[in-house]
């Protein structure tokens, strides 16, 4: 490999002297991701305009064997764009432009750094919305939402990314550019499935086309409180089972609420309510009124407290921003939190939060339950200190444990944050080494040489010794800012 | 070999065929037929240890699609490995066998209220198994999606005996990569689905099929019409353009037809049907079929294309009957659809096509002397590659096969499909040269 100043004058003629980052105190951003738990140094950030100069950046980078990361807005929270130290952070943030949109034909093409709530608010005038929509949906990329197929919270009824990603233009590891998809069906493997929610191990995502819908003409949304989690989730499964798809059906427990509340956006949710559940269905208006009525019915008989419907969209808006930005919201009531990304079976909701609960009564840390219940994603926010002695490890400790817990009862260790640093040795709760070999020789076949984003997503055959060492050097947990 | 195969499953389930060929091909002198992952696995052991050639089956309804060989070693049928593993209508997901048919899974989960939304060809006789190898799907994939959009877990036995599980049993997962995607409409060459695990959707309360005739004449309204449609709130689940034989063959009308399907609670869909009914261009003449009405109408639609049976002989050149799928943007299945019956009138062809102006999977079924079939491919291949889309032979006889591109031409990023294969199946003993540039 050539010397650093050697790889940042010739990535710099390719990008210009404004296009690259290099000196150490430029790159301390990029240390990290939204998790932040783990630190690395990147040898440089390159900041490319186009698709040619993403090609001609990693054809060099390929012939150097010099490792590189892609990277959108830093949004993740696995650490999927973290540096294990040393690598070329390919940024594509400057390549943010919405290409073209095709009302008749319900899609859009957008490039990687484009934020994904832009593309709502710029169709939202001709009644379409892009539906994937992860809590950090105001800041994060559609190219990075394509490298960790990211979630949100109307996956119930509308899917995750993959669902709506129509075709890729991807440079591949030796800065080949190739088209996938653009027709649905496209003979040959279904290379737009895998790369997406490929963590950018795969290849570098130039430019997406993705699906655009309509509005529905009517949705409703509605609060329900519970006198006990086990109720609320009970109430889930039952809804699921009496037939009804709802748009969204999260929930969040007592601890979550008391953040919410004290937090930026409180909404005026009883104190000390055990769980509430937010119900959306959205369709035909002629047709709303007697789904959400079931859904009523539904919960009367898990004993709801109350149900509240909301008024106009200004209620519904207020409602969820008060969700959306529960994780952010931890920080009113404890110094530091830890974001876990569990799913299960949907209808193993009360076992598992109930042997959630025993895992913070034994450990001593908070866990506050915020998440996708419709889907069975759980997001448990473990609150600690960092300040205390051990108390980080800790909390490490008994996130590990929740997913251990998710994956007893058949579900997995992510929904929708992705494997990235955090979760690689949780493969293997998950995975057996043979079924994470049949993943690594698919990865020999795009990344041959491991030069994109090194490292992540699969445990290592010898257990990180590296990573360990990243996290004692980090000086602790820092908050996350957002999430789904 | 065939003594190993007799240790495997017992002498009982192999199947010694007299016939030296097939008129489709993907042939073989054995049928083996499996009980268990452990029985596919120790078969596919053998096959790679000998570099057996294995063609891999369900109902057979695909058996006209891909490949150039006349025959392989063996047919490795999943016809006995069937039944429901697990329906958990709480979660709203099914674990089955790969041998269930369409139609046993459909009348299985029903009993509960749900459903499997994908509204695949001949559902009595394909598996769910074939129907996720091949990514089969019909009309209603412009709401509920295609198979990739439903398997959220398999397991797969490898070419050499391992067993891997891709996915899960949870809607949402992230954990590695989605290696469901890799096997759904890979076409047997990487491995064999020996359990899948599928998202499923509630029976719809209410449905509703509204049946438009257009004018011949009328392609313009019919366009406006549409994108009308696609640009209200209307929530229609078939949006399916017909060519005028195939409206007459279903629906006894003269004219394009429109075949659009509401399902929702009996309210939406009267208020959907009304809508439609008030903007009407001039000169439409409508049906409604409501509920079994319409269930029958879409039952006779999965029986359109041809069956295996319809070959009587390798050498019968005169007529014969294939199947075409076209992909392309939304739209423009618009114009496949009337090209195809433009170019069969020119030609006198019998072509009945159809094509989801709201999904970009259109079809064809057409009739006639090969001569004629190959020429009616290459103009079908060269419009739908104009309009940026691509045309596949879905259903067609060997003899066919061996003349042109089944799938085309070899995509730029070969390379990548050939890599796939070589990592998963070096020995290529999985439906060798079935598919995409021989892979």
């Amino acid at each position: 490999m050539p010397a650093k100043d050697v790889v940042v004058r010739e990535l710099a003629k390719m990008v210009g002297p404004g296009g690259i980052l290099h000196r150490e105190e430029d790159l301390m951003t990029y240390e990290c991701d939204g998790l932040t738990v783990y630190r690395g140094q990147p040898l440089a950030v390159v900041f490319p305009s186009n698709t040619e100069e993403v090609s001609r950046i990693v054809k060099y980078l390929y012939e150097h064997e010099i490792p590189y990361i892609p990277r959108g807005a830093g949004t993740g929270l696995s650490g999927g764009a973290t540096p294990m130290g040393g690598e070329v952070i390919v940024s594509l943030v400057r390549m943010k432009k919405l290409l073209s949109i095709d009302y008749e034909n319900r899609e859009a093409v957008v490039q990687p750094g484009y934020v994904n709530l832009k593309l709502t608010n710029s169709i939202a005038h001709k009644g379409y919305y892009y539906a994937p929509d992860p809590s950090s949906q105001a800041a994060c990329t559609i190219g990075g939402n394509v490298g960790e197929n990211a979630g949100g919270a109307h996956c119930l009824k509308y899917g995750v990314t993959t669902n709506h990603i129509l075709g890729l233009e991807v440079v591949l590891h030796n800065g080949e550019v190739v088209r996938l998809g653009g027709a649905p069906d496209t003979p040959g493997y279904d290379l737009l499935g895998l790369l997406t929610g490929s963590e950018g191990t795969l290849g570098i995502v130039t430019e997406i086309t993705v699906r655009i819908l309509k509005n529905p003409q009517a949705k409703q949304t509605a609060l329900a409180y519970f006198d006990s989690v086990e109720d609320a989730s009970h109430a889930v499964s039952d809804i699921i089972a009496a037939g009804i798809v709802p748009a969204a059906l999260e929930m969040m427990d007592k601890i979550a609420i008391e953040g919410v509340e004290k937090a930026n956006y409180p909404v005026g949710h009883p104190e000390g309510v055990p769980a509430v559940l937010i119900m959306e269905v959205d369709g035909i208006a002629a047709g709303i009124e007697d789904q959400i009525q079931e859904m009523v019915e539904v919960c009367k008989k898990r004993n709801v407290r109350e149900i509240k419907v909301a008024e106009n969209d200004r209620e519904r808006a207020a409602w969820w921003a008060n969700r959306k930005t529960a994780f952010g919201a931890m920080g009113a009531i404890s110094p530091d939190y830890l974001v876990q990304d569990g799913v299960i079976p949907r209808s193993r909701l009360p076992e598992v939060l109930a042997r959630i609960q025993k895992i913070s009564e034994e450990s001593g840390l908070r866990i506050a339950n915020v998440f996708h219940a419709g889907d069975g994603n759980l997001h448990p926010l473990i609150l600690f200190d960092s300040r205390n002695e051990g108390e980080t490890e800790l909390a490490l400790e008994v996130g590990s444990k929740t997913l251990a817990v998710c994956t007893d009862v058949g579900g997995s260790i992510t929904g929708e944050h992705g494997v990235g640093i955090e979760k690689k040795e949780d493969m293997r709760l998950v995975f057996s080494d043979e079924e994470i070999e049949a993943q690594t020789e698919i990865r020999s076949v795009f990344n041959p040489h491991n030069l994109l984003n090194p490292d992540k997503l699969f445990p290592s055959p010898a257990r990180c010794a590296e990573v360990k060492k990243a996290v004692k050097g980090s000086g602790g947990v820092k908050q996350a800012v957002s999430g789904p | 070999m065939i003594d190993a195969l007799k240790d495997i499953v017992g002498e009982e389930h192999i199947q010694v065929l007299e016939e030296r060929e097939h008129p489709l091909g993907n042939h073989a002198p054995y049928v083996v037929y499996p009980h268990s992952e452990q029985e596919i696995a120790s078969i596919l052991k053998l096959a790679n240890k000998q570099s057996l050639k294995v063609i891999p089956m369900g109902g057979g309804t695909k058996r006209g699609l891909g490949g150039v060989e006349p025959s392989g070693d063996l047919i490795l049928s999943l016809q006995r490995l069937k039944g429901i593993i697990e329906h958990s209508v709480g979660d709203m997901v099914v674990t089955v066998c790969p041998g269930t048919t369409m139609k046993e899974l459909s009348a299985s989960l029903a009993k509960q209220g749900q459903m499997i939304p994908i509204d695949a060809y001949w559902p009595e006789k394909a598996t769910i198994g074939g129907v996720v190898a091949a990514n089969d799907s019909g009309p209603k994939r412009i709401r509920y999606g295609s198979a990739r959009d439903h398997v959220i877990g398999l397991r797969v036995v490898y070419p050499d005996g391992r067993i891997i599980r891709t996915g899960g049993k949870t809607v949402k997962n992230v954990a590695g990569y989605d290696m469901n995607k890799l096997f759904v409409g890979s076409m047997g060459t990487l491995g064999i689905l020996s359990e899948l695990t599928l998202k499923l959707r509630p029976v719809p309360p209410f449905v509703s099929l509204v049946l438009l005739t257009f004018p011949v004449d009328a392609l313009a309204e019919l366009k406006n019409f549409i994108v009308s449609i696609q640009d209200s709130t209307l929530e229609p689940f078939a949006l399916e353009v017909l060519s005028p034989t195939l409206h007459e063959k279903m629906n006894q009308q003269k004219g394009f037809g429109l075949a659009i399907s509401f399902e929702d609670v009996q309210k939406a869909v009267e208020y959907e049907e009304d809508w439609l009914i008030s903007r009407l261009p001039q000169g439409v003449e409508r049906h409604i079929l409501r509920q079994e009405e319409a269930g029958q109408w879409w039952s006779d639609f999965t029986r359109l294309p041809p069956e295996d049976t319809s070959y009587t002989s390798v050498e019968d050149d005169d007529q014969f009957e294939i199947a075409l799928k076209m992909g392309s943007k939304n739209l423009y299945a618009l114009d496949l659809v009337e090209r195809c019956h433009q170019l069969g009138e020119q030609q006198e062809l019998s072509v009945k096509a159809h094509g989801g102006a709201g999904h970009g999977i259109s079809r064809a079924y057409v009739k006639g002397s090969r001569e004629r079939l190959l020429a009616f491919v290459q103009d079908m291949r060269a419009f739908a590659e104009e309009l940026g889309g691509y045309l596949i032979v879905q259903h067609a006889p060997l003899t066919f096969r061996q003349q042109l591109e089944v799938w085309g031409q070899k995509p730029s990023f070969f390379t990548l499909l050939e890599g796939i294969k070589q990592a998963v199946d070096p020995h290529l003993i999985l439906n060798h040269k079935r598919f995409v540039g021989g892979i």
